[in-house]
């Protein structure tokens, strides 16, 4: 873990943002669509994002090689527009197991802490 | 309007900002999450959702093609543009004061017209250039309006919905016309 950690670049450590679309994409079995996972993250976390937030985000995890996305067919309830599916790659998966481990080292013997603050 | 057919006005508005590889997508996933929104609830309230969905978009995609290397092409462009868009409005205005109309009046009635002509002219170029900078080029007429009224510069005295009308009237003539020359071609070719 630390070993990752110390490769990991600080332009590469996962926002919280693209950190929640993620785990959404990884929940939705690593294919899902814009509209889907704005959707997956309003009914978990009650974030009422928007889809160009998501969007925008899901761009960056694909420059960053987290995420690919491929073009689906266009469908009449989508007015004749084509849907973009996003999968999580490897260094996705990757960039999400490091960030959670440093969350739990980071947490890891805080809970008598959080009585006195 | 069709009960299924979400705003005009905000869908245009997307095509417009949104860049060229996610434009569908966000696009067609509004128009599905809109419809199916439709049948559960009344179409003012889905059409609320929809624009909410729009209006609090645009700040995330402006923001993220301004983050992208594709953003100092746009505004190259949209520069350029502007600049020969400023030179052949001010060559214009300078031969109307010269031959067609002296009077200080009649140089405030064909003012507009010179402006919004410049500014639907100055949006098809930077869209035949470069689509996505059609925004800057936009945001640079409603910047330098704003300074202009701002500074007083016209002394003629006008009333305020003169001026209301250079500042958006101008960005809205840069953003609207490619789109709407695109409409007609396409309507063109099919017919």
């Amino acid at each position: 873990m630390f070993y990752y950690i110390e490769q990991m670049k600080r332009g590469e450590l996962l926002g919280s943002l693209e950190h929640i679309i993620l785990l959404a994409l990884v929940r939705l079995d690593g294919n899902a669509h814009g509209m889907i996972v704005r959707r997956e993250i309003e009914e978990r976390t009650g974030r009422n994002i928007s889809i160009g937030a998501v969007y925008a985000t899901l761009e960056r995890l694909e420059t960053k090689g987290y995420v690919s996305s491929f073009t689906g067919e266009p469908t009449p309830e989508r007015g004749g527009r084509a849907k973009r599916m996003f999968r999580v790659e490897a260094a996705g998966k990757r960039a999400l197991e490091v960030s959670e481990q440093t969350i739990l080292s980071m947490t890891a013997g805080l809970k008598d802490r959080w009585r006195t603050i | 309007m069709s009960r299924s057919s979400p705003p005009t006005l905000a869908c245009r508005l997307l095509e417009t900002i949104v860049p060229t590889p996610y434009r569908e997508a966000i696009l067609g996933d509004l128009i599905e999450e809109y419809r199916l929104r439709t049948q559960s609830t009344s179409r003012f309230t889905a059409s609320r959702w929809f624009w909410s969905q729009t209006c609090r978009s645009v700040p995330s995609i402006v923001w993220s093609s301004l983050r992208s290397r594709d953003c100092l092409i746009s505004i190259c462009t949209a520069m350029g543009v502007y600049i020969v868009m400023k030179i052949l409005e001010h060559a214009a205005e300078l031969a109307i004061s010269k031959w067609v109309a002296p009077q200080p009046t009649t140089y405030v009635v064909l003012a507009p017209v010179v402006f919004l002509t410049s500014s639907a002219i100055g949006g098809c170029v930077t869209a035949r250039i470069h689509r996505g900078a059609t925004k800057f080029l936009a945001l640079m007429v409603m910047i330098t309006v704003a300074v202009l009224i701002d500074l007083k510069v016209c002394t003629i005295p006008v009333p305020w919905w003169y001026e209301f009308g250079f500042l958006t009237l101008g960005p809205l003539a840069v953003i609207i016309t490619p789109t709407l020359f695109g409409r007609l071609k396409q309507q063109g070719a099919v017919a």
